[in-house]
């Protein structure tokens, strides 16, 4: 019966296997989960953090578990635009799944370099634009809570990305998420990636500082999910259904129920991150799971769930 | 030591407990037991490279056993795997067994007391590197603080079966006899160079035992009762290798003593890990580098956790 399920995607023109990608930060450049799992089975994948140079990334301790979920102020620790390019394209190239450069920078500027120079780079179907991670003190989420400025680097990106797919990765909290998705779609979003971590911190009550060297860090894991499924709702709801435009959503997805909320509530596909660090194979069963689950309930199609949450009221469809 | 190690290829596999002994008030020694892929793999585990445990699912004790320092931690959830060398490796016809000594200090390792025989946890592994051994020497010296002995254990019993022509002795040191994971009572124990402690001196292996606060063994810092030790030795620097786990303080110190010694000095780092596979950069380890006052990051997980002493920067 799972064999007649078409789990199959479409998102923003590219045709993914399925709907499971890894989250940037969680699965390396290219193929480092692969004593764990085959990476070409992913309907998608996105890559650490790219920035035009390399980058140290903050100083330790850059993470600390909370209750369901921990912190991390890694601070874009990445090897910078050369190497990837010399060093990680050439993997990239190999893989069969769909893969999102995620790319960052502290300046407009650095973001078009970085996007730029992998426009016309095959063997990468997309860019996720960074304006969210609040671990580094310039960039990041300074571009993505003013709506002008996510206007403005999204479309300097967009002018250069060539036909790259440009998913913008959304910060949570900011006053209307909703707001922010809209401007990133008009200034020529194609897809929409939601939702990153939220600024947190854990203080030390013997030592009386914060436990990361960087004070705050970024909450991910099985506490922010239900913060998600609902943001994901919300834009989907909002901005992004009536425009067609797909959303890859993701925050605390650890099984394949927790994928399906997602799906259910109005993502294209999902993105499995700080889980990846418990279960690095994870991905795959989920995979396999919401093969499962389609077959379970007679979908014969997974885009039949794609934002089929029931409204409860007398919609009109 | 072979490179084996370096290329047994890591994966995730399911260990049947087989034993959780309590040796000491917070101290405790878990017994695993692979089987199969698992057996293979961690037959070839080197001595100081570590393996991931996921502890989330295991009970917490009864509340009366939770030691009152350890209540708030007992309410805490554990959602990342834990990071562990090996004291002990076996291999046996088709099983490998593997010893842990741990001491409670969370919610995690207050989760695996009440681990029992039959009992199955995951063991992401083998992972990162282990000590080697340079060519040339005569003497191994293992210094060891607190729960850095685990490690050292299990390089004692390499050590002493596969480079029978190297002398090896143990340093351990606590701030005092309490903090001491090994299985004797620590009482009055010499101060001289002997075969007191059962987890070194089942392999021939004589030890020197330093309490900070004098309640065993030589009175003061492990790294003074090594100096001391030296002191009286007329071994050259070139000739003798040290490896040493335990708090940063003291491997910084190490890192002195083997420098001003010309020793070579092998030190097993610690930091917090997420994914200890080497992917997330949460480990990072600080390191020199050829250019004075520059420095990189390196990762705990999977450039260590053993490093050459000259490289790291300590923190202070």
């Amino acid at each position: 019966m799972e064999e007649s399920v078409d789990i199959s995607v479409e998102f923003a023109g590219l045709k993914l296997a399925n709907p499971v990608f890894t989250a940037s930060g969680t699965c390396g450049y290219a193929d480092e989960l692969s004593d764990f799992m085959d990476v070409n089975s992913l309907g998608g994948f996105t890559t650490k953090s790219i920035t035009l140079k390399p980058r140290k990334g903050n100083a330790t301790p850059r993470i600390v578990e909370t209750d369901s979920g921990m912190l991390n102020a890694i601070g874009w620790a990445n090897i910078g635009l050369d190497a990837f390019v010399e060093e990680k394209l050439p993997i990239i190239e190999k893989l069969s799944c769909a893969v999102f450069v995620n790319i960052a920078g502290e300046t407009i500027d650095e973001y078009v370099a970085v996007a730029e120079r992998l426009a016309g780079e095959r063997g990468i179907a997309g860019l996720e634009l960074n304006i969210s991670c609040p671990n580094v003190e310039l960039g990041g989420i300074s571009f993505g809570t003013d709506p002008s400025q996510v206007a403005e680097v999204t479309s300097a990106v967009k002018k250069v990305a060539g036909d790259k797919v440009l998913m913008v990765k959304l910060a949570p909290a900011v006053t209307d998420v909703s707001v922010i998705a809209q401007v990133a779609v008009d200034a020529g979003a194609d897809a929409l990636s939601l939702i990153n971590t939220f600024t947190a911190m854990v203080i030390d009550i013997e030592t009386r500082k914060p436990i990361l060297a960087n004070r705050t860090g970024g909450l991910s894991g099985p506490a922010i999910k239900p913060i998600a499924v609902y943001l994901v709702n919300k834009v989907y709801n909002e901005v992004t259904k009536s425009l067609g435009i797909p959303i890859l959503g993701m925050g605390g997805i650890r099984t394949v129920s927790d994928a399906i909320e997602f799906i259910i509530a109005g993502a294209s596909a999902v993105a499995v991150g700080t889980a990846n660090f418990i279960e690095p194979g994870c991905s795959v069963k989920i995979i396999d799971g919401i093969k499962k689950y389609c077959a379970r309930n007679n979908i014969s199609d997974i885009k039949e769930l794609i934002g089929s949450l029931e409204t409860g009221q007398d919609a009109s469809h | 030591m072979s490179e084996e190690g370096s290329t047994v290829k890591r994966g995730e596999y399911s260990a049947a407990v087989y034993a959780n002994k309590q040796i000491g008030q917070r101290f405790y020694r878990l017994g695993l037991d692979f089987s199969g892929a698992g057996a293979e793999a961690f037959s070839k585990i080197q001595a100081g490279q570590f393996v991931q445990l996921d502890l989330s699912s295991a009970a917490l004790p009864a509340a009366e056993n939770i030691p009152e320092d350890l209540k708030d931690a007992a309410e805490r959830k554990v959602l990342l795997r834990r990071p562990f060398s090996f004291a002990n490796v076996t291999t046996r016809d088709d099983k490998t067994s593997v010893e842990i000594l741990y001491c409670v200090v969370g919610p995690a390792s207050l989760r695996m007391t009440t681990l029992s025989a039959g009992d199955s946890v995951s063991v992401i592994g083998p992972l990162g590197n282990g000590f080697s051994v340079p060519e040339g020497k005569k003497t191994a010296i293992l210094v060891s603080g607190g729960m850095g002995a685990g490690p050292l254990q299990h390089l004692a019993k390499i050590l002493t079966a596969d480079f029978p022509d190297i002398d090896v002795i143990a340093f351990a040191g606590a701030k005092t006899k309490d903090g001491l994971p090994f299985k004797r009572q620590l009482d009055k124990i010499a101060q001289q160079l002997e075969f007191s402690l059962p987890e070194f001196a089942m392999y021939g292996v004589k030890s020197l035992v330093a309490t900070d606060d004098g309640s065993a063994g030589f009175a003061g810092l492990v790294t003074d009762c090594l100096l001391e030790w030296l002191g009286k030795s007329d071994l050259a620097g070139e000739s003798m290798v040290i490896y040493s786990c335990g708090p940063e303080v003291m491997l910084a110190r190490m890192a002195e003593i083997a420098k001003e010694r010309n020793i070579d000095c092998q030190v097993s780092m610690e930091r917090r890990m997420a994914c200890g596979i080497g992917i997330c950069q949460s480990c990072a380890i600080e390191c020199k580098t050829d250019s004075p006052g520059e420095s990189v990051y390196k990762t705990c997980c999977t450039d260590g956790p053993v490093f050459d002493s000259k490289e790291i920067v300590f923190s202070s």
